[in-house]
């Protein structure tokens, strides 16, 4: 019976050696030899134009002028150095006052890449930051006393007349904006990006009897202080290396 | 790049569509001037006006066949002076108001204001016998702004 035990033992050993053996390297494999290619990518400075401004132009009637220029140069794989500069005129027609601002502004940052791209693709689902700076004039055109009777709306017993104004101040706006957007290669160097943001007012100079209602660059100015923005751009890159 | 176009159209319409984001609750914006009716006899105690009706210099009647110890009138805010009509039983009492206007910004959903400053009154003592300007300046609808003694 012992005989029987050590013969199993012994068994059971060799099969082990023969196991560990199995899982060995053989020393001539492909080992170190690299079968994948490395795509590389362009590092270049990329400039464009929002075409949705004159877009807007044609179609918002309130929307006298724009025009941005946009750019961005690749410092690393996935950050990307942001700049937009522009010039807007916009009338804000509200209930009881109307309003033209009119003016530039510029917004640096940095775009962080999200996307991981196959094979050769240079696309980009990307993610912002901005610090935008816009001086501009809001002219007070006209507007009209609000001297509605109550909630119904109904027409007061005085109307009031509408009252000329040409009421022009000079002012300045400062803010910090989240972007998010996505670029693609549409053709060879040539992109196609769409982006939304959110901007937070740092400061935004007020005129006296009246409020800043809209600044270029950081579009209406919400109760809060915060703003929307939209971009769609078209961008052609000047590649200077492949990295 | 279909999908571009509609995230581009999706973005437009959303921009577009939400530019209404606040409306005026304050009520009312303007205020309107209040006149307390007192008993010519005993200042201090208030005296409704029988049968009364109210109508500005060459307008509708704003108030028909009421009986009220306070009216609440509005100012004309494109003149400087807004005459008004009291009629009690059919003795009319013409009311002269002067003012200065002043135009206060409140916010992008309520527009201006306006205040009425230096306010003066001019009664024609037909039945009414007195009053007494309390505030001369109309600037909320918290309290009467002048006193009527009749």
């Amino acid at each position: 019976m012992q005989h029987m035990f050590k013969y199993f033992i012994n068994f059971f050993l060799f099969f082990m050696v023969v196991d560990a053996f199995s899982q060995e390297q053989p020393k001539d494999s492909l080992a170190n030899l690299n079968d994948s290619i490395v795509y590389k990518s362009p590092y270049g400075i990329r400039l464009g134009v929002d075409i949705s401004k004159p877009i807007l132009v044609s179609v918002d009637g309130n929307y006298n002028n724009g025009f941005e220029i946009v750019g961005d140069y690749r410092i690393s794989k996935r950050l990307f150095l942001a700049a937009e500069l522009g010039y807007e005129d916009k009338t804000a027609q509200e209930d009881f006052t109307n309003s033209t601002a009119k003016g530039s502004y510029i917004r640096l940052g940095i775009n962080y890449n999200l996307y991981e791209n196959w094979l050769d693709m240079n696309n980009e689902i990307f993610a912002g930051f901005r610090y935008g700076f816009s001086i501009f004039d809001q002219t007070l055109n006209s507007y009209k006393p609000n001297v509605v009777n109550g909630e119904g709306n109904d027409v007061p017993y005085f109307p009031a007349n509408l009252i000329s104004s040409d009421t022009a101040s000079s002012l300045n706006a400062h803010w910090s904006e989240f972007v998010l957007g996505f670029k693609v290669e549409t053709l060879k160097n040539l992109y196609v990006s769409a982006s939304i943001s959110y901007k937070i007012a740092l400061s935004i100079k007020e005129p006296e009897n009246f409020k800043t209602l809209y600044a270029p660059g950081f579009n209406r100015v919400f109760d809060s202080g915060t703003g929307f923005g939209f971009n769609y751009t078209i961008s052609y890159l000047i590649p200077f290396s492949k990295k | 790049m279909k999908k571009i176009i509609g995230f581009v159209l999706l973005c437009i319409i959303l921009i577009t569509a939400c530019e209404k984001d606040d409306f005026c609750i304050q009520n009312p914006v303007t205020p309107k001037l209040i006149l307390r009716f007192y008993d010519a006899n005993d200042r201090t105690t208030t005296k409704n006006a029988d049968a009364l009706y109210v109508w500005a210099e060459g307008k509708d009647s704003l108030f028909v066949n009421v009986v009220t110890d306070s009216l609440v009138i509005p100012l004309n805010s494109n003149t400087e002076q807004t005459v008004y009509n009291f009629s009690k039983g059919n003795v009319v009492e013409q009311f002269t108001i002067n003012y200065t206007t002043e135009n206060e910004y409140i916010s992008r959903s309520c527009g201006f204001r306006v205040i009425y400053n230096n306010l003066s009154f001019t009664p024609s003592n037909n039945w009414i016998t007195d009053f007494s300007t309390i505030e001369t300046t109309v600037e909320n609808q918290n309290a009467a702004h002048v006193q009527v003694f009749h």
